[in-house]
């Protein structure tokens, strides 16, 4: 696999405050790569680093395993916190301007205004665009130089659901043309539903990364009801029970590691009991973005 | 490469209804003001005329060569604060849209970026140089009684000196800009520059006068000499004094090279 990014101790102090603190990761190609956090984690000083606006204070980067010049920046596609453009240029002046910067071909223009769906406004000035058409200009400019990495920091922020929607549907299509993207966010239902791997920040420190498969794996928990009034009772005989919660009229079981849903299911029928309702439940991850937010700053206070 | 990068400046530049409205006046406004010097000198003659005394417009030769060249000169470098002030704000829009931020996350460096805004710069000092020639070129074969080209071309070498001079109040402006960020503020600065610099030579006035010349707005003053004072019979420098024209050129490099300084230590 070639890695796209390499991040080597990377840190970033403002004054006292130490935005990002000796991060170190990797991003390889094809992969669309999460980066999660609460808001002042340092996900966006993060970008800026790689995007060379902001002078780091230690560490170093390599972009497709070369020193970071401002050339292959024009090969990166790149929209951090909110789109930014020239409120009195027109999009299609915009993007001029931006292929001009880029050294793209300008007839890859209209390509990315037809990807975005921008086409009948583009000669309408860019203060006249609604929060979503800019968003939606803002990916157009990253896809401009036709770039096999893509960065994209909190692409949804302020849409309404149909915007968020038509957003992912748009990063899924561009992914699967095996571009590789880094995405910044805090809302962690997007990165589940489109990264394949994510990391974790808080306060400047990388407290986890992996792929996002890994999210569900530990305890399983069954969500379990039968027509039978004792069935809680019944449950206490399980050997594979860790715990059970009652939630919406359901039984919900956490099991002992090892254990699957299998096991508890022939375990009721051997007691004659057929399970009206069992369902396995994967954890998602926001379930896990808090476990290891939570276990983080448990271990910090040890 | 270099044309790239003006190319660069100039599409940010030419779909802004701002510039063009500024830079229409400054020009419009250069042109009018330089060429109307005639009619000025009608209009005095005749308010003369009205208290009883005459003047002979004539013995004021204000547009014939080789006076027209240093008249038109001095007078446009008075303009220049139009120019300057359209450069700031050229400047600190990139600031305040956060344009700068996207332009070097698109691929131009930090120093391409400078590049791209001193390019306009040179642009803009070589327009008014071009302009200025014209007029002076026009209206001196117009009212000179006397033409050869030894008159003609008398005095020409203060044109290089004039785009010295606007090239130096924009790199002044940008730097300016590049430092403060905020249009209003730097607005205020830089036509306050003068006055400030004033206050401070006068304090030092008596203890070491020689050092006043090196002041960046009295250098840029001392550049071309007030050409005026020979209509009242006096005496006016009419040659170019190398000191001074190193004194500006040496302030220019130095507002250019802080302003890339500045540029590639911050964050953006």
């Amino acid at each position: 696999m070639e890695n796209v990014l390499t991040i080597r101790n990377l840190t970033k102090r403002f004054g006292r405050l130490c935005a990002v603190n000796n991060l170190s990761l990797t991003v390889d190609r094809g992969q669309v790569f999460g980066m999660l956090g609460p808001n002042g984690s340092g996900k966006t000083t993060t970008l800026g680093m790689l995007m060379g606006v902001i002078n780091p204070t230690a560490g170093e980067y390599l972009w497709l395993g070369e020193k970071p010049t401002h050339h292959i920046r024009k090969k990166i596609g790149a929209v951090l916190e909110h789109p930014i453009f020239y409120p009195y240029l027109t999009g299609r002046q915009n993007l001029e301007l931006m292929a001009m910067i880029k050294e793209a071909p300008a007839s890859n223009i209209r390509r990315v205004l037809d990807l975005v769906e921008l086409t009948g406004r583009e000669n309408d000035k860019y203060r006249t665009y609604s929060l979503g058409m800019k968003q939606r200009l803002a990916i157009a400019s990253a896809m401009l130089g036709d770039p096999a990495i893509l960065i994209l920091d909190e692409p949804t922020n302020g849409l309404d659901p149909m915007g968020i929607a038509e957003i992912r549907r748009l990063i899924q299509r561009i992914a699967s043309d095996g571009k590789t993207i880094i995405l910044a966010s805090h809302l962690l239902d997007e990165v589940q539903k489109v990264c394949t791997h994510f990391a974790v920040l808080k306060k400047g420190n990388l407290i986890h990364s992996g792929p996002i498969d890994d999210v569900g794996k530990g305890a399983e928990v069954v969500e379990v009801s039968a027509d039978v009034s004792d069935l809680d009772r019944l449950l206490d005989a399980f050997p594979g029970l860790q715990a059970v919660n009652r939630q919406n009229g359901c039984l919900s079981v956490t099991l002992k590691d090892g254990f699957r849903s299998q096991d508890l299911n022939r375990f009721l029928f051997e007691k004659g009991v057929v399970a009206s309702h069992l369902v396995t439940k994967k954890k998602n991850l926001e379930q896990q973005f808090l476990e290891i937010l939570g276990t983080h700053s448990e271990s910090k206070t040890l | 490469m270099l044309l790239h990068l003006l190319r660069i400046d100039l599409k940010k530049m030419t779909g802004y209804r701002t510039f063009w409205v500024v830079c229409g006046l400054y020009f419009l406004t250069l042109g009018v003001t330089s060429a109307s010097g005639m009619e000025f000198l009608k209009w005095l003659a005749r308010t003369f005329e009205d208290f009883g005394s005459k003047l002979n417009i004539n013995r004021v030769p204000l547009y014939h060569f080789p006076d027209v060249w240093l008249n038109l000169i001095w007078c446009s470098g008075l303009l220049k604060i139009v120019l300057g002030v359209m450069v700031v704000i050229s400047v600190t829009n990139e600031y305040s849209y956060r344009t700068i931020r996207q332009n070097i996350i698109d691929g131009l460096s930090r120093g391409q970026f400078l590049t791209s805004k001193i390019l306009t710069n040179v642009l803009l000092s070589l327009l008014s140089l071009v302009l200025i020639t014209v007029i002076g070129l026009v209206t001196g074969l117009i009212y000179s009684p006397v033409l050869t080209f030894d008159r003609i071309i008398t005095d020409t070498e203060f044109l290089p000196l004039y785009f010295l001079e606007v090239f130096f109040f924009l790199s002044y402006a940008m730097m300016l800009g590049i430092l403060i960020n905020r249009a209003g503020l730097t607005i205020i600065v830089l036509l306050l520059s003068r006055v400030i610099e004033a206050v401070i030579t006068s304090h030092i006035d008596d203890q070491v006068p020689w050092l006043i010349k090196f002041f960046p707005m009295q250098s840029i003053w001392n550049l071309i000499p007030w050409p005026f004072p020979r209509y009242a019979f006096q005496e006016i420098q009419d040659w170019i004094d190398p000191l001074s024209v190193a004194i500006v050129l040496g302030w220019t490099l130095l507002f250019n090279w802080l302003s890339y300084l500045k540029l590639k230590r911050s964050d953006i």
